[in-house]
């Protein structure tokens, strides 16, 4: 596990999800890099009931950690958990009740290129597609600052000009030990804007 | 094998059951039933695996006044002598003593193993501590078996758990004989009766109605 | 003998014969064995006797209110009432006792008429012939009884005896000495009559479907037809059948010419190895059949993943055997050797078994370590933990282990994927062993030494192999070898690292080589300490003709007064090759300007060859060293 940055890709109007999504790994194939595999990020909200304050819980689930779940609250303060942790969430249901239609999963190929990790995901909520999310990793550092000038090269040469500065949430922990959790936090700050672009544009219509 | 390893989700996880036996012996007595469990146990050659368990349990009440004695309680345990041992949370349902035919008690079991964080995000979730105290004792096993003997020890003052902040709770070891299988297995309720018939004039492990006794 | 017809007194059609028996009562025995027999009764004798018996006087309404059992006074409640009716009427017992003897008295009166009137009844006297005694048939008779009466003294006696000598000897309190003995070592239980004991690994982790029941058995209940008690325990073990005799793993690894070698997949059993005498004791029968039970188990497991196995070459499994490549033309074989002694003698083939002990112990341990983690697992912290579970699997979860990580962590190799990089380990290191011994043999200068290291495991070995000279050692050259299962990493001296495969040639040229570079190296030490200069060194040169493999190197020398100057080269094919070129001194010296110096005027000449081996001294280096000491002052 290396470090981890992830970027919205976004997709330009007048053009499919899919037709984006098989650009980018065309391109990511020229660069000679390899398929090794699917993934799969998913994100479900919980809202707490009855309880004195309102709070939010996710649970997020990576393909890349099978056998963790991770639990973020609005703080950003996660457990890290065994996958059993959802078998707790349905003991919880009277408090706490998973947001209808919230569910947003990001799913795609995962590509090997020397020392990184590419994953291009397409992300979809309640079924339907959202945008388009890349994750780069590189894994030989555990430090983002380490890496963040070699990183940024090869993102450039991806996703372009937005992969200019560090992620929001990654740039006050640069000088950090990486842990999966902070690519989740990644994964899940893009959920939210998803989550709430979707929401923006329901009433519109 | 791949696909069990790396199933993404793990909802369709078979709900597990506790089977439990409990009993307890005075201390002046223990180490006849140590040696006893070393005889009948697997793990005989080595020395018993002793442990020295903090647990607190953690509860979630419902704020709404019509369901005020609504509860869920979280009971949240790490090793004080394992460091790098993972904290776990133990949900456990309402315990079933069931009719004379079962010899076990039963229970919804569910362990889950977190990061240390846990205590802060519990709370956070709006949890609120309920009691908490510190188990010491030893573990043996006999095929998947568990057999626990162990003191519980009171916290003098809250949040401590070196030695000499705790207090012995009574004069007696507290002995559990416990199994976690997935529901409907009745003849795990046969071997450990058969295993506590063993166990008899040292100790006698019975199903307690935890109900009666509150 | 009597004899009723009952042909006028009732049914004419059965005829009922009443015989008393035919032999005589004894009146009494003499000492010698005669018998003296009382005369039978007469006739009259005999009915004068049965009347006798005839109570006359008993009462017989006594006898009828005295009912005999339970049913009878149910049943007849009206008969057992009269009697205790006697207020009735008070002659009543007189009556019934008058009418008692008129009944008697006219039975009487018919038995009389019937003895009398012959015409019911015929009595007719029987002849009494006294039996013939013939001396010989009573003297065989005797002769019988008496043996069967010694017989039965005899036997009583012997019983006595061996109550007695069990009584002396403690034979019972040593039983059950040896019992709590075997209690001790074994796992015991007693069902019903008898004692039952375990002598399979299931206790200890073994999840093998043959079960391993003896029973125990007290050797003076074995005995008790007679023989003589040879044991000298008192305590027997019966084993199964199945488990008796002697077993073993035989693991060979042979060269075989093709890719593997099924002719050689026979069944071999080594006579040699004896059976179990049937009076040994108990122990040690009970440690064999444990054996044979854990080979069988062994052998099991082994064959079920030998089957199980993709691999690039199948293995194979023949009766009791397993065959499987190691390298090409090298195959390991493990055989279950079960000798029972009910086998028909198998004439030992000449065959010459190249028994692997090192490997066979591996399997063993391989074994009992699978054994040991089916029951040892690793303790859950804290106690709620799921058991079951490794450390590192419960950490997987909350650290959040990748899945390449936990890929690994559920990957376990088999016995037989274990064993066979044993073997190719073991094959590996004998070979480079066999190389180096060689090599050291043929090659005298320089000296190749080679140091094992003790501290090695089973998959991995190193080597460290050191070349010198004699007379020279101060100049030392080293390369390491790490053996490991396919491959062997050689480091050498200056750090260079690099991998050969399994085939020796490969080593061999290395070492070759090394030694080539070897000899450069110390003529590069000898031109410093005698003070000539380096004017060329070129470790592998690409200069000169092709050869088989590796690479030249060369040096060119000048000498510390420049006159002579010297040219070596070291290949690994073609040898080493000396030249001096000797600079004419101490002509004409030219006026000049240009010619500073006086080694400037002699530029010429060519070079000569050394005939190497014409040269006075021990070996090479030595050589070289007297030359450069003669060149020196010339």
């Amino acid at each position: 596990m290396g470090v981890s940055c992830v970027y919205d890709y976004p997709v330009p109007d007048g053009r499919s999800g899919a037709q984006v999504v098989d650009v980018l790994q065309k391109q990511v194939e020229t660069m000679g890099a390899y398929k090794t595999g699917n993934f799969h990020i998913d994100c479900e909200t919980y809202q707490s009931v009855m309880l004195n304050s309102p709070k939010t819980l996710h649970i997020l689930h990576n393909s890349e950690h099978p056998a963790s779940c991770f639990a973020i609250l609005d703080s950003g303060n996660t457990l890290v958990a065994d996958t059993l942790f959802n078998g707790l969430m349905s003991n919880l249901k009277n408090y706490y009740q998973a947001r209808k239609g919230a569910k947003i999963e990001s799913k795609g190929q995962r590509y090997q290129l020397a020392d990184f990790v590419l994953k291009i995901g397409s992300v979809s909520l309640a079924g339907s597609f959202k945008g388009i999310l890349v994750e780069v990793e590189y894994s030989p550092s555990l430090v983002a600052m380490e890496c963040w000038n070699l990183m940024k090269e090869l993102l450039q040469s991806i996703v372009g000009n937005i992969a200019e500065t560090p992620p929001q949430t990654l740039k006050p922990r640069m000088d950090e030990t990486f842990t999966p959790t902070m690519a989740m936090l990644q994964y899940l700050e893009h959920f939210n804007n998803f989550r709430n672009k979707a929401a923006m544009s329901q009433p519109a219509r | 094998m791949e696909a069990a390893v790396l199933a993404p989700s793990l909802k369709s996880i078979a709900p597990q059951q506790e089977y439990l036996l409990q009993g307890s012996i005075l201390d002046a007595h223990r180490d006849v039933l140590l040696h006893r469990l070393r005889g009948l146990c697997d793990n005989a050659e080595n020395s018993p695996e002793s442990f020295n368990d903090y647990e607190a349990v953690y509860m979630l009440r419902n704020s709404s006044t019509t369901q005020q004695s609504q509860f869920v309680l979280f009971r949240v345990r790490h090793a004080l002598d394992r460091p790098d041992a993972p904290a776990h949370i133990r949900y456990l349902g309402q315990a079933e003593v069931g009719d004379r035919g079962r010899h076990t008690l039963v229970r919804a079991c569910l362990d889950v193993a977190c990061s240390p964080n846990v205590r802060d995000f519990l709370m956070e979730m709006g949890f609120r501590l309920d009691h908490d105290y510190v188990a010491q004792g030893f573990f043996f096993h006999k095929g998947r078996m568990k057999v626990t003997v162990y003191k519980i020890f009171k916290l003098q003052q809250p949040g401590k758990t070196d030695q000499s902040n705790l207090e012995p709770l009574g004069s007696s070891h507290l002995v559990e004989l416990s199994v976690v299988a997935p529901l409907g297995q009745e003849q795990i309720g046969d071997d450990m009766k058969n295993f506590a018939e063993q166990l008899k004039p040292l100790v006698s492990l019975e199903k307690v109605d935890h109900r009666r006794i509150q | 003998m009597l004899k009723l017809a009952y042909d006028k007194m009732a049914a004419p059609s059965v005829n009922v014969c009443v015989e008393s028996v035919i032999e005589h009562q004894i009146q009494e025995v003499n000492y010698d064995g005669q018998e003296i027999y009382v005369a039978p009764l007469s006739m009259s004798e005999n009915l004068s006797k049965l009347a006798y018996k005839i109570d006359f006087f008993k009462d017989e309404s006594e006898e009828k209110g005295k009912p005999t059992s339970e049913g009878e006074k149910e049943t007849d409640e009206d008969k057992v009432l009269a009697p205790f009716q006697p207020s009735l009427w008070p002659w009543d017992s007189v009556r019934n006792k008058l009418k008692g003897a008129l009944t008697e008295m006219s039975v009487l009166y018919d038995v009389l008429n019937i003895a009398k009137e012959k015409h019911y009844m015929v009595t007719d006297p029987v002849s009494q012939e006294a039996p013939e005694l013939k001396a010989s048939l009573q003297m065989l008779a005797k002769k019988k009884s008496l043996v069967a009466a010694s017989q039965i003294l005899s036997a009583g006696a012997e019983r006595l005896k061996r109550v007695q000598a069990e009584m002396a000897s403690n034979t019972q309190e040593n039983f059950l000495m040896e019992l709590l003995k075997l209690r001790k070592l074994w796992r015991l239980k007693k069902v019903h009559n008898t004692i039952l004991g375990e002598l399979s690994y299931k206790s200890a982790g073994s999840r093998f479907w043959q079960g391993g029941t003896f029973e125990v058995l007290k050797t003076s209940d074995l005995v008790a037809e007679g023989e003589v008690n040879t044991r000298s325990s008192s305590l027997d073990v019966s084993i199964p059948s199945e488990l008796e005799g002697v077993a073993y793993i035989q693991v060979e690894v042979n060269d075989v010419p093709n890719l593997m070698d099924i002719t050689s997949a026979t069944l071999k059993m080594p006579a040699g190895l004896g059976t179990m005498p049937p009076d040994a004791y108990w122990q040690q029968r009970l440690e064999v059949a444990q054996n044979v039970l854990f080979c069988k188990e062994l052998f099991a497991q082994l064959a079920r993943e030998a089957v199980q196995i993709k691999g690039s070459t199948p293995h194979m499994v023949i009766g009791n055997q397993i065959l499987t490549n190691v390298f090409p033309g090298v195959q390991l074989s493990i055989i279950l050797c079960h000798y029972t002694g009910k086998e028909k003698k198998v004439a030992l083939s000449s065959h010459k078994l190249e028994h692997n002990h090192v490997l066979e112990h591996s399997l063993h341990q391989l074994l009992r370590r699978v054994h040991d983690r089916n029951l040892n697992y690793s303790p859950p912290h804290p106690v709620n933990a799921m058991l079951g579970m490794t450390k590192r699997r419960r950490l997987a979860g909350p650290v959040a282990t990748s899945r390449q990580e936990l890929m690994e962590m559920s990957h376990s190799e088999s016995l037989l994927e274990q064993i066979l990089k044993q073997t190719k380990h073991s094959v590996l290191r004998l070979r480079t062993m066999r190389v180096i011994d060689q090599l050291a043999v043929t090659i005298q200068d320089p000296q190749i030494c080679a140091h094992w290291s003790c501290l090695n495991n089973s998959l991995e070995s190193s080597v460290r192999i050191s070349f010198t000279c004699y007379g020279y050692e101060i100049i030392r050259n080293s390369l390491v070898l790490l053996i490991g299962t396919d491959s062997i990493r050689v480091v050498m001296k200056d750090g260079r690292v690099c991998s050969l495969s399994f085939e020796v040639t490969e080593l061999r040229d290395l070492i070759q080589w090394q030694i080539c570079q070897h000899q450069t190296m110390c003529v590069l030490h000898l031109a410093k300490v005698q003070g000539w200069t380096v004017l060329s060194m070129i470790n592998n040169s690409g200069h000169a003709d092709m050869e088989a493999y590796g690479t030249s190197s060369t040096v060119m020398l000048a000498s510390p007064r420049g006159n002579v100057t010297m040219a070596f080269h070291s290949n690994p094919v073609s040898g080493q090759r000396l030249a001096v070129k000797k600079a004419e001194l101490g002509g004409e010296v030219h006026g000049s300007p240009a010619v500073t110096a006086a080694k400037w005027a002699g530029l010429s000449g060519d070079y000569e060859e050394v005939n190497l081996q014409q040269l006075e001294g021990r070996n090479l280096v030595g050589k070289i060293d007297m030359l450069m000491a003669r060149l020196n002052t010339s």
